[in-house]
């Protein structure tokens, strides 16, 4: 029997088949997969694709727009970008961190959202001045998500509950109860949200005059990536990121290297929440400066999606991160320029979404490619030895 | 017309790395019962494999009846009358025998002439039936994970008899079963060879050859080397050309020389989720420089004695000392320092994480201790070094030596991998649990020779194995264990094999 | 407290539909965490399809709400395939594929809603409005005390799954297919060696929740909201999973669970509304059915039967 190897095979081993690179090389081209898809999708739709695109790298300040306002350029929009970016990173990150462990923490929007409203009731509302009210903010943000994923992992650990389950369920009862706590006693009337926090509490400061220009400058973004080189030593160079690692490769194997599982079960999610806890109040008390009832940010999702592109390697992380919120961000210019609906953002974050989830099977499929090439190339040698 | 009732013509097939087959001829006459012998890896299975239609032959040819057939499926194979008995029983445990043995070929009947349903109640009576034909007694309507391992069995073959298999290929049967089951399964192969069946049986164990087999294929490596008439050829030189050299049955063991008390349990009794005893009030004591060997069939409680000393199972009742300290309450990382070592039976559940680096599992016990971590910080060059003398003493094999992905490793490997661990613990007691299932004999012999040299060094060792020729060979003592509970203790000089296979039966008791 | 019933069923058999969808898809050894994104996806074709045959029909027809289930159906089954692909075929991560799964729906169905009200009906607009269904009262049954509630104020959709959870139960507990279906959960191996393509039994499995499951959207777009749009993801699909879970994985103890469910919800809208408090209490009666799957989840996951073979891959080379 004669083997033969189609061209297409051969180039996609020849891309993506050096294993050495495959963490980088796999992701991309989910990248550009599902780029292509949303570009069918938008071409579909009648409009350009290549100018959406271009839409969303200008409306993230990236790339220069044709005019701007006063007070505006280029720099500004990068700087309000940085602040859409920072709750991103962090909520990334503590998808990562529980999926090391082997977690699937899919309640970063409901933790982030318990954060956010403890905060701006507790710091957000008070008088206290800046240097005590900002680090207060981030303190009690951490300790709050920190509960709340504690609490899926206790729950995962002492009842055997499905995380997933659990953290959905948290959700929503986050959601209804904050929603009803703020419509009866925060609500703002005109804005129909919970009412504005002091600028002394806020991670975000606003209005920034530096020349003619107003910039928003977000603190967090300096912790931000402070906090991804943190986790990415935890994981490498400690033993509780070890333990970590063990637990979600194989629970019983560590259980039997006398790993103490359940405290690694309550400390991973304990950690994820409380990431999820600085996104939420650099998201609600720093993007944002206020609650809008029965919504949860989207954040928490589009996280798993940066998450899985980055293979949940915190480095991976900062550059997947920095891709969707591009998405994210320049959406709603793109949908003012091109008039295009700005959920098509979600769409192609959702297609990347679901080419990473097929990573694995790329990854197989690129392997058995390169088995088959090198099989007929041994054949072939075979075939002149005979001769 | 051809005498053959099978014949496979040149038979080639090819894996990745490894060619499984090389051109092998075999040829099978009608109604005799024809052995398959090679060591783990020789290739047996995977030439029945493609008899069976699990996997197509790269190259070569396959006759059935002297017709020339493309076996492509499990189900082509069955419309030519074969049927197989794999080594891991195929069966759905929450189902019935009758259930089980009829999925895939339902007798249907229509309800109400047009709903179309399972007839189970006609199933049953037809599989009562033909388990009286063929002496394989089973009670149809009992659920699978109601019944023991040798039920289980008797239900694989009522599956191939149900299907009116004429050529039946049986993978290794009586590595699970006890001296006294194997007596009984190799009559009823001999009852369906002489009912007209024609009947493979592949294995590694020569006595049975010897007792059923009318003629033996030798493979090695992949190829075959012979095939003998079984009749006129003695075990040993059967053996010889299995492995391909000389072999000795037994292990070399010194002396005993026993030292103080090492391991005592006292009263163990272990409940599992369901508060079922599992372990019934199990005495025992293991002296420095002794192997204490449980025998017993599977699942018997013999891992969940191994477990509750460990640490990884719950002790309901009952005491367990260790050099004198009562260590019942202790959790597991405090055993392992108190001196415990433990190869578990499930070596990718338990013993390894497979995702983990070769040096990375290396250091699975002591990651956390000087001089690998100081002050939760860890030190990556201990790891390697401590890695790179482990494989260098202990030959484990790997692509890329310390940083292979242990998955990629092979099962030989792996279970040096943990044995290098856990011995380097210089703990008091070892336990190894199964510590060769599914390896060759070389590695075997390697492995035994371990044990021994532990021994001599002083420790104490628990061994618990289902291979009773292992449990004879290396056991100072032996503790038979049925129900939950142990039956016998004596010095394993004292015992028989038969004594032993009878206890373990729950047959015999004092 | 008629009332409480009436509402109670109405909830509680689209979930039950739902986590029978559920159950095909775990029992035959695919963790489905899907179920979300399915009925959203199916309601979202059923409800394109009514409105394009209530523009054509007029609004009094009948028909449309008919066709829509059955297109909700067929839309759930299709975007199931996307699921069943990704873990029968790439052989992906259930629990990470599920997920995927519903946000992906969440994302493309908000977007296309969107597009097609602009593009085709020259409506900005985040909604299908569907109108609300005809109800059913069995004349003299209904008159009973109590149990007549059961019998008024029907949703034709609520029979329509009555019909088809019996005929799911048969289909499951009585048929080949079944009985297949069921050996894949507990050993896809076995299955496998009776001469059974495991992957076609997985992949059918996979497609009925996706069916069930839209059907079950189909029903929450009618009654709860009288409109298709994004609010249709509320968590109903997770809670279809509690629902299961409680069940054991078998159907007649996941109705149990889903009615108690079912009730919770009407009868705590009931206490609000009996004891006149304002609106925004509401929302805190909304968080009964949670806090109920939570706490019974603490009773009873401890010790459950989950499918033996659940969310493990099936490789055939593997032994």
């Amino acid at each position: 029997m004669k083997q033969k190897v189609d061209p297409l095979t051969k180039f996609f081993v020849k891309l993506l088949g050096n294993e050495k690179h495959q963490k980088f090389t796999i992701p991309v081209f989910a990248i550009v997969l599902s780029l292509i898809v949303g570009a069918v999708v938008i071409a579909f739709l009648g409009k350009n694709p290549l100018s959406a695109y271009w839409n969303l790298l200008q409306g993230s300040g990236i790339a220069p727009k044709a005019r701007y306002a006063g007070g505006k350029s280029m720099l500004t929009d990068f700087f309000s970008f940085m602040n859409y970016w920072t709750p991103m990173i962090f909520a990334s990150l503590s998808v990562a961190v529980a999926l090391k462990a082997g977690l699937f923490n899919i309640g970063i929007s409901g933790q982030m959202l318990t954060a956010g409203f403890i905060t701006t009731v507790m710091i957000g509302y008070s008088t206290l001045s800046a240097p005590i009210a900002k680090p207060l903010v981030i303190m009690i943000g951490l300790i709050a998500g920190g509960l709340v994923g504690g609490l899926i992992g206790v729950l995962k650990y002492k009842f055997n509950i499905n995380e997933v389950v659990s953290s959905i369920m948290l959700n929503y009862i986050a959601e209804y109860i904050i929603a009803f706590f703020i419509n009866t006693k925060y609500v703002d009337p005109v804005s129909r949200q919970s009412k504005a926090v002091s600028d002394a509490s806020r991670l975000t400061l606003m209005n920034v005059q530096i020349g003619d220009l107003k910039f928003e400058i977000p603190l967090g973004i300096i912790l931000a990536i402070l906090v991804a080189f943190f986790i990415r030593f935890l994981f490498e160079k400690t033993t509780i990121g070890y333990e970590l690692k063990a637990v979600g490769a194989n629970g019983k194997a560590a259980l039997y290297a006398g790993i103490n599982v359940g405290k690694n079960v309550i400390l991973a999610m304990t950690i994820s929440g409380a990431l999820a806890g600085i996104a939420g109040v650099t998201y609600y008390m720093g993007y944002f400066a206020s609650i809008q009832p029965k919504v949860l940010s989207s954040t928490g999702f589009d996280a798993i999606a940066v998450s899985l592109l980055g293979n949940s390697n915190p480095i991976g992380i900062l550059f997947s991160s920095f891709l969707i919120t591009v998405i994210g961000k320049g959406s709603t210019y793109m949908s003012s320029t091109a008039g295009l609906d700005a959920e098509i953002a979600s769409v192609i974050t959702g297609l990347i979404l679901l080419f990473s989830a097929c990573g694995a099977f790329i990854q197989y499929k690129v392997k058995r490619g390169k088995d088959r090439i090198e099989d007929a190339a041994k054949q072939a040698g075979n075939g002149k030895e005979a001769k | 017309m051809s005498d053959y009732i099978v014949e496979m013509k040149n038979i080639t097939k090819k894996f990745p790395g490894i060619v499984a087959n090389d051109s092998v001829n075999i040829q099978i006459k009608k109604g005799e019962i024809y052995a398959l012998l090679g060591e783990n890896g020789a290739g047996k299975s995977t030439l029945m494999s493609m008899l069976f239609g699990m996997y197509e032959p790269d190259e070569g040819e396959i006759f059935v009846r002297g017709k020339k057939e493309t076996i492509s499926s499990p189900n082509y194979a069955t419309q030519l009358n074969i049927g197989m008995v794999h080594q891991h029983f195929k069966l759905v445990s929450n189902y019935t025998i009758a259930e089980n043995i009829i999925m895939g070929v339902e007798p249907q009947k229509k309800f109400l002439g047009i709903l179309p349903y399972v007839d189970i109640k006609s199933s049953n009576q037809k599989i009562a039936d033909l388990s009286k034909k063929y002496g394989l007694e089973v009670e149809p309507t009992k659920r699978i994970e109601e019944v023991n391992v040798s039920i289980q069995q008797r239900v694989e073959i009522l599956k191939m008899l149900y299907r009116e298999a004429e050529i039946l290929i049986f993978d290794e049967p009586t590595a699970i079963l006890t001296p006294q089951e194997i007596e009984f399964l190799l009559d009823i192969i001999r009852g369906l060879r002489d009912a007209g069946k024609t009947i493979i049986l592949i294995t590694h164990k020569l006595e049975e050859i010897k007792k059923v087999a009318d003629r033996c294929a030798i493979l090695c490596r992949g190829k075959l080397i012979d095939v003998l008439d079984v009749a006129s050829t003695s075990t040993k030189e059967m053996a010889n050309k299995m492995v391909g050299r000389e072999v000795s049955f037994e292990t070399e063991k010194p002396e005993a020389e026993y030292g103080a008390e090492v391991l005592s349990v006292q009263n163990l009794t272990v409940r599992d989720e369901n508060k079922f005893e599992v372990v019934k009030n199990v005495s025992f004591s293991i002296r420095s420089g002794e192997i204490l060997a449980i025998a017993g069939v599977s699942g018997n409680g013999q891992i969940e004695i191994a477990d509750a000393i460990a640490g990884l199972a719950h002790v309901s009742e009952g005491k367990i000392l260790l050099n004198g300290k009562d260590i019942t309450h202790y959790n597991i990382r405090k055993r392992t320092l108190e001196g415990i070592s433990y190869i578990p039976e499930d070596r990718q559940t338990y013993g390894l994480v497979l995702d983990f680096t070769l040096c990375d599992n290396l250091a699975l016990k002591n990651y956390y201790q000087e001089p690998f971590a100081k002050k939760g910080i860890i030190n990556h060059q201990e790891f390697e070094k401590f890695g790179e003398k482990l494989i260098e003493e202990y030959d484990i094999r790997s692509g890329q030596g310390n940083k292979t992905e242990v998955r990629s490793m092979s099962g030989g490997n792996q279970q040096k991998a943990i044995i290098a661990r856990e011995v380097e613990q210089d703990s008091s007691l070892t336990i190894f649990v199964q510590p060769t299932r599914g390896l060759d004999i070389g590695a075997i012999e390697n492995i035994h020779n371990q044990i021994i040299e532990e021994r001599s060094k002083g420790k104490a060792i628990l061994l618990i194995s289902l291979e009773l020729e292992e449990v004879m060979n290396l056991a100072d003592t032996i503790a038979v264990i049925y129900n939950g509970e142990i039956l016998k203790t004596a010095e394993a000089k004292s015992l028989t094999v038969k004594e032993v296979g009878e206890f373990m039966m729950g047959v015999k008791s004092e | 407290m008629n009332k409480v019933i009436i509402d109670g069923l109405s909830f509680a058999l689209p979930l039950f539909i739902m986590a029978i969808g559920g159950i095909y898809s775990e029992r035959s050894g695919i963790t489905n965490l899907a179920l979300e994104g399915l009925q959203g996806a199916g309601a979202f074709v059923g409800a394109l399809v009514a409105i394009l045959l209530m523009n054509k029909l007029g609004p009094d027809s009948q028909i449309p709400y008919y066709v829509a289930m059955v297109c909700a159906m067929i839309g759930g089954m299709l975007y199931s395939l996307l699921h069943a692909v990704l873990c029968v075929k790439f052989k992906a991560d259930q629990v990470i594929s599920g997920v995927v799964i519903n946000i992906l729906a969440m994302a493309l169905t908000t977007f296309l809603t969107k597009s097609i009200n602009r593009t085709v009906f020259g409506a900005p607009s985040d909604k299908f409005v569907l109108g609300v269904s005809a109800r059913w009262t069995v004349p003299g049954i209904s008159k009973i005390p109590v149990l007549g509630a059961v019998f008024t104020n029907i949703y034709p959709f609520e029979v329509i799954i009555i019909v088809i959870a019996a005929i799911a139960w048969y289909l499951l507990y009585r048929t080949k297919f079944g009985l297949h279906l069921r050996a894949c959960g507990d050993n896809p191996h076995a299955v496998d060696a009776a001469g059974i393509d495991v992957a076609k039994v997985r992949f059918k499995a996979v497609m009925m929740s996706g069916a069930l499951s839209g059907l079950a959207g189909m029903a929450f777009a009618y009654s709860i909201s009288a409109n298709y749009s994004s609010s249709i993801y509320v968590g109903y699909g997770y809670l279809a999973i509690a629902a299961l879970i409680f069940g054991n994985w078998k159907i007649m103890p996941t109705l149990g669970a889903c009615l108690l469910f079912g009730l919770a919800k009407s009868g705590g809208y009931q206490i609000v509304q009996a004891a006149g408090m304002p609106s925004s209490y509401s929302d805190l009666v909304m968080i009964l059915p949670y806090v109920l799957t939570l706490l019974l989840l603490v009773f009873f996951s401890k010790h459950n039967n989950a499918p033996r073979a659940l969310g493990e891959i099936y490789d055939k080379g593997k032994r």
